[in-house]
């Protein structure tokens, strides 16, 4: 079997290489002093209600998504990124740019630095660019949370205890793409190229220097039914909450341009999961969670075509009580949300898994 | 233990069957669902994830795990077949992928040895299969396969039906997926033994209401078509919570009464009928129903049956290419001889009434050459122009379907029915001396089809209807003063009436192929009966065949059996000295004529080649071989 899976796993990686094409080369040309996003809005930081400010980093993007294994069949994130490598002076002045945005908020604040890759990766973001932007966190007191976001084989001894030096007493967390905690998910639907013991070590690792980890999980990786998907996403926020992580992210997968993921749906072989399976994910993990791991889900592209969606009468109703979850981590805001299509929910989940016919 | 035996009975590749699992018996076709359990529908479900809804054993499919021992196999009831895992979509991410749908099942199959028997499982064949691949699948040792349908009836729909035309003919194949009521008689004409019906819970929870060509959407309180199911009976007070129930219901009897229909439709030879009408369900439908028609031909062939209905409906563009219409326009062209001494072959149109000669135009047309030849009548073939035929020569219009065949009668054809036509007719004369002459005694489409074929005549041509109609007076008495003319230019002498060796002769070419007329009504041999009455065709004293009038067709003794058995067709091989009983089973049979069709008059033949047997056959030739199970062969005479 496992010659089999490793086969199947080639030719995932193969798909994936082949449907991301030539959009790599291709990316726009960007003012290598501005991040490629921002935005702020009000967060849990900590215990109380505070200000986040998100910024994606211009960088070269992903390593693994530049890599001729093709990167994850789901993701086109490092689209974002550019094709001539920023300088660290640049990707310094990108954060500041960035940070501007918190000028006049009161604490507490708390700051998230995306990179469509990996802040911690000195390949992506070099050394001197990472401590400048931590020193600057460093200076801000109202800056009591830190999110970075890494894959697990950046996460070193040095590097992050590095991290912690800088930033003293703030909270910090590390969010990794664990996906699934199903080795066989994760490479052969997803391709990510990292096992579980890997996951395990980085977590380890962070632990030691009072760093927690933020795992995100994937909902509806290609190749597996709808209820395939949910039981995959339930198990893997289960095994997460058990390994010690401090926050769960459930991702809904949504399509993103030249991935695997697109040219299924494209063709009517891939559908993103329903906004049911996301709210029963929420609902079933969240019974059973403890107060110190948060859960949160902001689903891209919700109630939309190539996000996680419904019928499209309900779906505006489900995705604000989920970001309301995910703000107040209140489950009763998850209650009493009905609608006809949960009927037609209930048929997929049973049906698709029989026939391996995709219901849109 | 899971069994799939094929029983008794053809249209077309559908079939009637047995599925045994444990100490149930289920007779096949058969439906599935997940939301009811009653007859004919056995349930589905995924291990692990649904629970069984009665004691009955089911369909159990296994989910996608990275090791079977991640299975909970212990829940497996012994009774349940086991559908083997896969991946959604896998086989589309690459045109090689669909070979990792096969590797990944092997895989699982040796993995589950331990646990459950690869005869227990059935395997999935996804689209994108290449139908060579097929043999691959068979080779797991499961006893079915699992074919999908996305509903959309376009090149993967019509991709599995293709890939299931390739399915070793002892293995059952499973349909799912999204399929309408209006697809269900393709589906169990093409040789589908269990159908997937779970869309109609789909359509119920969008507010569809099915029908068997389409669906309507269910608003409360909105006008809606009459529906006499007693589900719908309950819509005029029901609450909107209440509907997906209603229409559950509603949508499963639309199920039932589709299935029903189809099965009646087999048992009376009439699928090809029914599923030729559902071609106006939409027009992807009718893409669907064409590309079945026009690329598994040989497939739907092979599985008709050579004897129908007694009245066989042929109504319109689709029926043109049906397996027996077709297989009969090449039957009479490839296997029709010419009888000796035609100087004058006789065009005549076709009659509603069948037989031909029991109606009253043909009558009419008999009596006008009765009296302008006055005993010289076998100096002419007759030859009827019909659509979509081509055409039927007057000794074999009693055979299946020219004798049962029933088409709209308006005289309005179509130019391909016109083509089929005038090519049958070219084809004919040429078997026919140049010497000869035609005579048309025809009018409006059938003039149509002479005159297309006209250039390609060498013979000479007379046309005998001046005003129109052929069977007016004055087109009657042309044809009379033609005739007599033709008897005096011609100098046609009487002789001894021919008809019944004709008969017989055309008729065993016609079922035997090229060669049998001569093999079994030589020069000596001696024919009592009328024409299309019973004949009894004897050779040396011994009676070797008769012509039943009934099927148009002959019926073979021992010695019938031996004369043809040279021509080293028909023949079906059994490893016995004798035969016992009345029928002989396809386990027992070595080998068979692969050219052989359920319905066929054939010869059992030993080792040494020897006849000890004729008999009918029930099955096809290839059936005959690769089926462990069935009657092959029911006997008529056999060696004692």
């Amino acid at each position: 079997m496992e010659d089999t899976l490793r086969r199947i796993n080639e030719a995932v990686q193969q798909a994936t290489f082949k449907a991301r094409g030539r959009s790599l080369s291709q990316r726009k040309k960007r003012d290598p002093t501005k991040p490629s996003t921002k935005w702020i809005s009000s967060a849990r930081v900590g215990r109380e209600q505070g200000t986040a400010l998100a910024i994606v980093l211009s960088t070269i993007g992903c390593a693994h998504a530049r890599s001729d294994s093709g990167g994850c069949t789901m993701c086109s994130y490092l689209l974002d990124g550019v094709q001539e490598r920023p300088t660290s002076e640049e990707i310094i002045s990108q954060f500041h740019n960035a940070l501007s945005e918190l000028d006049g908020k009161q604490a507490p604040l708390s700051v998230k630095i995306y990179t469509s890759g990996s802040f911690l990766d000195e390949e992506e973001v070099p050394p001197e660019a990472r401590i400048g932007i931590l020193n600057s966190i460093a200076q801000d007191e109202r800056i009591r949370e830190v999110v970075l976001e890494s894959r697990p084989e950046y996460l070193t001894d040095s590097i992050l205890s590095n991290v912690r030096v800088i930033l003293g007493d703030r909270i910090v967390e590390i969010g990794i793409g664990l996906e699934s905690s199903s080795d066989t998910v994760r490479s052969i639907c997803i391709n990510k190229r990292f096992d579980l013991q890997m996951f395990k070590n980085a977590l380890k690792t962070a632990k030691n220097y009072n760093i927690g980890m933020r795992a995100y999980v994937l909902l509806k990786p290609p190749l597996l039914t709808e209820r395939d998907a949910l039981q995959d996403a339930l198990s893997t926020i289960e095994e997460a909450k058990t390994l010690g992580v401090t926050t769960v992210s459930l991702n809904p997968v949504n399509v993103q341009r030249d991935t695997l993921v697109e040219k299924l749906w494209t063709r009517g072989n891939y559908r993103p999961p329903w906004l049911w399976s996301v709210l029963e994910v929420i609902r079933e993990t969240s019974k059973t969670a403890d107060e110190w791991v948060k859960i949160i889900c902001d689903p891209v592209a919700g109630g939309k075509r190539r996000g996680a969606h419904n019928c499209g009468n309900c779906d505006n109703t489900i995705v604000d009580a989920i970001r309301e979850f995910s703000l107040t981590q209140d489950s009763t805001v998850l209650e009493n949300l009905t609608c006809d299509c949960i009927n037609q929910w209930k048929h997929v989940l049973k049906h698709e898994d029989f026939s391996l016919v995709v219901h849109r | 233990m899971a069994e799939f035996r094929v029983g008794r009975g053809h249209d077309g590749p559908a079939r009637v069957g047995e599925y045994i699992l444990g100490t149930t018996t289920f007779t096949t076709p058969l439906l599935t669902s997940s939301f009811t359990t009653r007859d004919p529908i056995i349930s589905y479900g995924s291990l692990g994830r649904d629970n069984p809804q009665s004691e009955n054993p089911m369909l159990v499919s296994l989910p996608f795990v990275g090791s079977i021992d991640e299975l909970p196999l212990s829940s497996l009831r012994e009774s349940d077949s086991v559908i083997l895992p896969s991946m959604i979509s896998l086989a589309t991410i690459s045109p090689d992928a669909h070979e990792l749908v096969l590797e990944y099942q092997q895989n699982a199959i040796t993995e589950l040895k331990h646990s459950i028997d690869a005869s227990r499982t059935l395997v999935r064949i996804p689209f994108g299969t290449r139908p060579e691949s097929i043999g691959k699948y068979a080779e797991l040792g499961a006893h079915g396969a699992v074919f999908s349908f996305n509903g959309q009836l376009g090149p993967e729909d019509f991709g599995s039906i293709n890939l299931r035309s390739k399915l070793p003919l002892f293995m059952m194949a499973v349909a799912v997926g999204r399929i309408e009521p209006g697809l269900i008689p393709l589906l169990h004409y093409t040789g589908f033994d269990i159908i997937d019906i779970d869309h109609a819970e789909e359509a119920a929870a969008s507010g569809l209401r099915l029908w068997k060509n389409g669906s309507e959407t269910i608003e409360l309180g909105k006008a809606r078509r009459f529906c006499s199911c007693p589900a719908c009976a309950k819509l005029d007070t029901a609450n909107q919570k209440d509907l997906p129930s209603i229409l559950l219901e509603h949508n499963l009897n639309i199920y039932l009464s589709v299935i029903s229909e189809s099965k009646e439709a087999m048992r009376s030879g009439r699928l090809r009928w029914l599923v030729e009408g559902t071609t106006h369900n939409s027009p992807a439908h009718a893409t669907l129903v064409r590309l079945v028609n026009r690329e598994l031909y040989k497939f739907i062939e092979e599985f008709s049956p050579t004897s129908g209905p007694d009245a066989l409906p042929v109504i319109g563009s689709e029926s043109y290419h049906a397996p027996v219409v077709q297989r009969f326009r090449e039957f009479v062209a490839d296997r029709y001889s010419a009888p000796n001494d035609k100087p004058i072959v006789l065009l005549l149109p076709c009659s509603a009434k069948k037989p031909y000669s029991d109606s009253k135009s043909h009558r009419r047309f008999s009596a006008v050459i009765e009296s302008a030849l006055m005993g010289m009548e076998s100096r002419v073939a007759e030859v009827i122009l019909t659509s979509p035929l081509g055409l039927v020569p007057r000794e074999l219009e009693r055979i299946y379907p020219a004798g049962q065949y029933d088409i709209p009668v308006t005289g309005d054809w179509d130019s391909e029915e016109i083509e089929i036509g005038a090519n049958a007719l070219v084809t004919h004369l040429e078997k026919f001396s140049s010497s000869s002459v035609v005579i048309a005694h025809v009018s409006g489409g059938y003039l149509d089809i002479v005159r297309a074929a006209e250039s390609k005549i060498e013979q000479s041509l007379i046309y005998t209807t001046p005003e129109g109609r052929a069977t007016s007076r004055e087109s009657l008495d042309a044809l009379k003063e033609s005739l007599s003319e033709l008897k005096g230019i011609l100098s046609l002498t009487g002789g001894p009436r021919t008809e019944l060796e004709e008969i017989v002769r055309a008729t065993a070419d016609y079922q035997f192929g090229k060669g049998a007329g001569k093999a079994l009504v030589p020069e000596q041999a001696k024919l009592k009966g009328k024409p299309y009455r019973l004949i009894l065709c004897s050779v040396d004293g011994e009676q070797v065949c008769s012509y039943v009038a009934e099927s148009g067709t002959l019926s073979l003794t021992l010695a019938g059996g031996k004369l043809l058995a040279p021509l080293n067709r028909y023949w079906v091989r059994l490893d016995v000295s004798k035969i016992k009983g009345g029928s002989i089973f396809a386990v027992g049979v070595q080998e068979a004529d692969y050219a052989i069709r359920p319905g066929d008059e054939v010869i059992v033949i030993n080792k040494s080649n020897e006849v000890i047997a004729v008999g009918r056959s029930e099955m096809s030739g290839r059936e005959m071989c690769e089926l462990k199970r069935g009657r092959a062969v029911s006997v008529r005479h056999k060696k004692e």
